[in-house]
């Protein structure tokens, strides 16, 4: 049986060992290098890009909805389990909370990374056209941001005076840090008040505001009047897509930070069986769309979509296409269903895999379309009629999911990844007896 | 000394064929630089407005047709032996060149009533000198509509602007105005009678914006008018109604034209939630400040 203060010790922030050094040392190096590819972009333009006239949205916009999509883990765990009152979700909480700041975070960068003149950025707010999705893109991106930060930091004020208090003697410094973010906190009833109230107004909030996210860059594609993108499926197939995607990240995290930082006492093999079972609902979900969005335009389609889909089912991008759905949803849901596949380790496998399969399932669903436009362009060199992103793509691409992991890593080395005060209040631990029971 | 006589021979020679041939080559190089201008020039009178010559500069190089851009016409007045200068033109990237009459009155015709115009290009480095003579007389069109057993017509008189005088058998297109080439309604010839007038029946059903059809007497390429057109609004079509939403709040329209609905509940969610985003921030505030 736990006490307060080995509990405290347990899940509060530890120093970076050996591995984490030199595994911080990798992303900087990657993100580095990228960022050097990005100003060699700026230098030479988007020449260094392989984008031309056809593929005019590359591997930057998929890897931008890859980001959107994964963003909204914060939604869904926090928020959903919140008011659907599954107890569980305590230890997970914080950890999609991270994810979902880090992704969107990430996601304003990189959709910044894809215009050739970043300069011009402030022309989107003032020469905004209310009617295109992407004024309403440029506008939601950060609101969830900064809804996002809300909705980790509310619940980490009282976690910030435990560890101000904690750290006062080992660490003199940070404990001055969490003392300046925990507001002065002193679980006073007015301030458990104002606390609880508005973290129950952000979990409301969020969840139409992540459906609007999600919504929101499914409208990018599906307005566009475009084979395969022309689909009034399109938002609820983003949003099952962004379930499956989130919560394989979450899963995927989870286990590192469980093994990483030895809480297996705090999550138990019960969260990875419920979150499996939360992951296969979630692709037995997208599954259903993506029936939805390709099965019905094989019966119906007209000439230009029967090329289009060809391409996908027997065609340049049939292993891609086939892959990303066997192996990415098919195969996924199939082990889930299993309880030995709900186990810690199947479960890590599983939603990386899941996480793959998400990042190459938004390369499908961008590049293949873009290269068949109703009225084909006159004249142009064969290369444009493919598409496979460049070097600099990659590297900037590469650096901008270093930079994510980067965010994750030092979220997680300076937060405590498992609410203290609330777990605490769980097992009956707190100093004080007044109950927090929000987070 | 025999040989000495043939070299000094064979030597002359050559440098006389040489300086021969330069010479001959200098000439050839000029014919070959200036080419032929080939001018051509229609009259067109439209009643109620203006008079203009439709003029277009054409040459064959290297056995193509070619338009001559950029070449200044000058346009005389020839009266017997006289040439009076009424102006001047440029030709365009295409070869042609419009020339306004700006007062047909101060033109002196000849003794038959008839106008001669010269078009004169001087030449410059690249193509000779040209002209071309033109000659017409004026004639006038006089329409209108009439109604008669329910069936509405156009009726149209030709006279000789000079004489006053009806000119007979000649053929009048009655079309109606569209929006790439005119569309013909009654005979394929209505000739004019002994009174130079002609009656053509307008079918029903033609559309037309507010039901307003425009419609044109045209008097075409007459070897002595030239080409005479009148025009003349007629409220006998059937209405169409402009589809074009470019004046509307539509999704597609540019940001001043945004749909009330769209700019209201866009709005509202943004500030909705922006204010619940400050109510918020406000609340940290207040736990800053809320110790007990």
């Amino acid at each position: 049986m736990k006490n307060f203060k080995t509990l405290v010790k347990d899940l509060a922030p530890k120093k970076f060992g050996k591995f984490d050094i030199i595994w911080t040392c990798f992303l900087v190096l990657i993100i580095i290098i990228g960022i050097v590819a990005y100003i060699d972009q700026l230098i030479k333009g988007q020449e260094v890009t392989n984008m031309r006239d056809y593929a005019l949205w590359g591997i930057y916009i998929s890897n931008f909805v890859f980001f959107v999509a994964t963003s909204f883990v914060g939604s869904v765990t926090v928020a959903i389990l919140r008011l659907t009152n599954n107890e569980w979700r305590t230890p997970l909480v914080r950890i999609a909370e991270i994810i979902s700041v880090a992704a969107i975070v990430m996601a304003g960068i990189t959709i910044m990374i894809d215009m050739a003149r970043p300069d011009r950025l402030l022309n989107l707010f003032i020469h905004a056209r209310l009617q295109s999705p992407i004024t309403w893109d440029v506008f939601i991106i950060p609101t969830y941001i900064l809804i996002s930060l809300l909705l980790l930091y509310f619940p980490l004020i009282p976690d910030f005076a435990i560890l101000k208090k904690y750290f006062k003697k080992k660490d003199p410094k940070l404990s001055k840090w969490y003392g300046k973010l925990s507001l002065n906190w002193t679980g006073s009833i007015a301030q458990k008040a104002i606390q609880t109230k508005s973290i129950r107004i952000i979990a409301i909030m969020i969840i139409p505001v992540g459906l609007l996210l999600q919504t929101i860059d499914a409208w990018l594609f599906s307005t566009t009047y475009r084979i395969g993108w022309d689909s009034t499926n399109f938002a609820p197939y983003f949003i099952s897509g962004a379930l499956v995607a989130g919560i394989g990240a979450l899963v995927s995290v989870i286990y590192v930070v469980r093994k990483h930082k030895k809480l297996e006492y705090y999550i138990t093999d019960f969260h990875f069986d419920k979150l499996g079972k939360l992951l296969v609902l979630a692709c037995l979900t997208y599954l259903y769309f993506n029936i939805n969005e390709y099965l019905i335009p094989a019966f119906t389609s007209k000439k230009g979509e029967s090329i289009h889909l060809d391409t996908l089912f027997t065609g340049a991008y049939a292993p891609l296409f086939w892959s990303v759905t066997i192996i990415g949803l098919i195969f996924p849901i199939i082990i889930l269903l299993f309880k030995k596949g709900r186990k810690p380790l199947p479960m890590f496998i599983v939603g990386l895999v899941v996480v793959v399969g998400s990042w190459w399932k938004r390369f499908v669903i961008v590049t293949p379309t873009l290269l068949h436009p109703f009225l084909p362009i006159q004249g142009v060199p064969e290369s444009w009629h493919h598409y496979f992103p460049s070097l600099h793509e990659w590297l900037i691409t590469v650096a901008t999911l270093a930079m994510a992991l980067l965010i994750i890593t030092l979220l997680v080395r300076y937060l405590p990844v498992i609410p203290i005060q609330r777990t605490a209040d769980e097992l009956g631990l707190s100093e004080n007896k007044i109950k927090n029971t929000e987070s | 000394m025999k040989n000495q006589l043939k070299f000094r021979f064979i030597f002359l020679a050559l440098v006389g064929a040489f300086l021969l041939s330069t010479s001959f080559q200098n000439l050839h190089a000029q014919d070959v630089k200036k080419n032929k201008v080939r001018l051509k020039a229609d009259y067109v009178k439209i009643m109620d407005g203006f008079s203009y010559l439709k003029i277009s500069a054409g040459s064959k190089i290297k056995k193509q047709n070619t338009k001559v851009s950029n070449i200044e016409l000058n346009i005389y007045n020839v009266l017997d032996d006289e040439k009076i200068k009424i102006g001047n033109v440029m030709t365009n990237m295409k070869g042609e060149s419009k020339f306004i009459f700006k007062n047909l009155n101060k033109i002196k015709p000849d003794s038959t009533s008839t106008y001669n115009i010269l078009i004169s290009f001087k030449g410059n480095d690249s193509f000779k000198k040209a002209t071309k003579r033109i000659s017409f007389k004026n004639a006038n069109i006089e329409a209108k509509l009439i109604k008669k057993d329910s069936i509405n017509y156009i009726t149209a008189t030709l006279t000789d602007a000079s004489s006053n005088k009806p000119i007979t058998d000649e053929s009048l297109d009655i079309q109606v105005q569209r929006l790439f080439r005119p569309l013909k309604i009654g005979e394929e010839f209505n000739n004019t009678d002994q009174d130079g007038t002609i009656i053509v029946p307008i079918e029903k059903g033609i559309p037309g914006i507010d039901g307003i059809l425009t419609l044109e007497v045209v008097l075409n390429d007459n070897d002595d008018y030239g080409t005479v057109k009148t025009l003349i609004k007629a409220p006998l079509g059937t209405t169409i109604d402009d589809e074009s939403t470019f004046n509307d709040r539509t999704l597609w329209s540019p940001r001043s034209k945004t749909p009330i609905f769209l700019l209201i509940f866009a709005n509202l969610i943004i500030f909705g939630i922006w204010a619940i985003i400050i109510y918020l921030i406000l609340n940290l505030l207040k736990i800053s400040k809320s110790k007990i």
